[in-house]
């Protein structure tokens, strides 16, 4: 809450929250968000319809409140996930609102609006980073055809939730509150750099995805201590100036495609 | 070992939110039901194998794809790469229904020089009693834009196979009278892999019996 000036936000705005919950109701906002309920963590006995107190509920005001408050960005599948594991940690439907508020509208560039292109200039800046430090699997993606989209759209979207295990993610998302977004490129690179050889094995589409998929499963990625210290090893130098200036070039490239 | 196949087959299915294409395509591909299943963000890959007829097998590669709008920023570089597709509306939601159009109108704009063969699937077809969509204006509208219309249930596995064996039948008879044909740089129809011994068995059987004649 202080590192990401969540705190700050909530304090500064008292009554904020709730005056948006008790906001005008605009119907289609409400209705995405309500078709989503039943499929958050169903597994999960605090999000089932019978659980007291019922997370459902604080998940739906949580999401509703957000969508009021950042109208360009609405609802957008996959802030579901985030929003349901801010629930769970912090037990509190303010807090989880304003980390939402932290998350979506100031440390993720422009994932979740409508055109994503904040979203897709980060897939395609991964794509650049795996060229210059991982070139043979750059050249294999191209020679299968495999846009980056296909395999770690989850990763972006939902933040590693339901990608790597709970423990890992959550360690991942407290350096995403104190430094940025940049760490989820450190994330993905050091998971494809340490399984570079698996996945340069892959014959085909299908299996390149299966690969994708595997490499992020396995006791490199569970034990959450060792994990986060390879992050800021495994990838190598990786600085802001970088990040920013290949977002700019993808970002033109992007939208010279429309 | 990779199986034989005649051709390989890209297709996509599309179609609103929550009307059931992952679960469409799992019951498919892995013959099983879920209750419930995550919301898809993004793009997901799936395949499988058919015959079509005995000895002449496609192998399927089947795009999932997210249906809440925004996604179609990311889906919309997969259809130019497919050769079919399944369309999907949930007959007991009149929305997704009246968004065909729409879906339709999309795929165009975005798949051209080239086209997709659909067929238009009005699924979960088990929760007859919530229906809000009769099967005649279903066919009515698949007609007009000269698709098939199927009906189908991933719950209780109804024309699950039909569907998408009915839809590999069609674009395989295409691709056999030269109306679609393999091109570089489209990875919609791809030849397939067939080893060298078969084709030295067929042409060993042939040469004997030339012989016998």
């Amino acid at each position: 809450m202080g590192v990401s000036g969540a705190q700050a936000r909530m304090d500064q705005n008292p009554g904020y929250y709730h005056r948006l919950l008790q906001g005008e109701c605009s119907g289609r906002l409400e209705e995405a968000i309500r078709t989503d309920m039943n499929r958050t963590f169903p597994d999960n006995v605090k999000f089932r319809k019978s659980a007291d107190p019922c997370l459902q509920k604080t998940l739906y005001n949580v999401l509703v409140a957000y969508g009021r408050h950042n109208q360009g960005v609405g609802y957008c599948q996959g802030m579901n996930f985030i929003a349901g594991y801010l629930v769970l940690i912090t037990k509190s439907e303010e807090k989880s609102f304003w980390l939402l508020d932290a998350l979506v509208g100031r440390i993720l560039p422009d994932y979740y609006s409508p055109a994503m292109l904040g979203l897709k200039t980060d897939q395609e800046v991964l794509g650049e980073l795996v060229r210059t430090k991982l070139p043979a699997v750059a050249a294999l993606m191209d020679r299968h055809g495999v846009l980056w989209t296909l395999v770690v759209s989850r990763w972006f979207i939902c933040l590693f939730v339901d990608v790597l295990p709970v423990e890992t993610v959550l360690r991942i998302w407290d350096c995403l509150f104190s430094e940025g977004s940049k760490i989820l490129f450190r994330v993905a690179l050091t998971l494809i750099k340490h399984h570079q050889a698996f996945i340069l094995e892959a014959s085909s589409v299908a299996d390149t995805c299966e690969r994708f998929k595997e490499i992020t499963r396995g006791s490199f990625v569970t034990e959450c201590h060792t994990f986060m210290q390879k992050i800021f090893s495994e990838p190598g130098s990786l600085s802001m100036a970088t990040i920013t200036k290949l977002r700019e070039s993808c970002r033109a490239r992007l939208l010279a495609q429309g | 070992m990779e199986a034989i196949w005649l051709y390989q087959f890209r297709l996509i299915v599309i179609g609103d939110s929550t009307v059931g294409k992952s679960c469409l395509i799992r019951r498919f591909t892995e013959g099983r039901f879920a209750q419930v299943s995550d919301p898809t963000v993004g793009v997901d890959f799936f395949s499988r194998l058919v015959e079509i007829e005995p000895g002449k097998r496609i192998k399927l590669q089947i795009w999932d794809t997210a249906g809440q709008e925004r996604f179609r920023s990311i889906t919309r570089a997969y259809y130019r790469n497919s050769v079919g597709g399944l369309l999907l509306f949930d007959i007991t939601n009149r929305r997704s229904f009246q968004n065909v159009h729409e879906w339709l109108e999309e795929t165009k704009v975005h798949v051209q020089p080239y086209q997709i063969v659909f067929v238009l699937v009005g699924h979960k077809c088990d929760l007859d009693t919530q229906r809000q969509v009769t099967r005649h204006e279903a066919e009515k509208l698949a007609a007009a834009y000269g698709m098939k219309y199927i009906e189908t249930s991933a719950r209780d596995a109804i024309n699950v196979e039909k569907a998408f064996t009915d839809l590999t039948r069609d674009i395989y008879e295409l691709v056999k009278r030269g109306d679609i044909t393999i091109q570089e740089g489209w990875e919609g129809v791809k030849s397939g892999f067939v080893p060298n011994v078969v084709h030295s068995s067929e042409e060993v059987v042939k040469s004997e019996r030339r012989c016998l004649c």
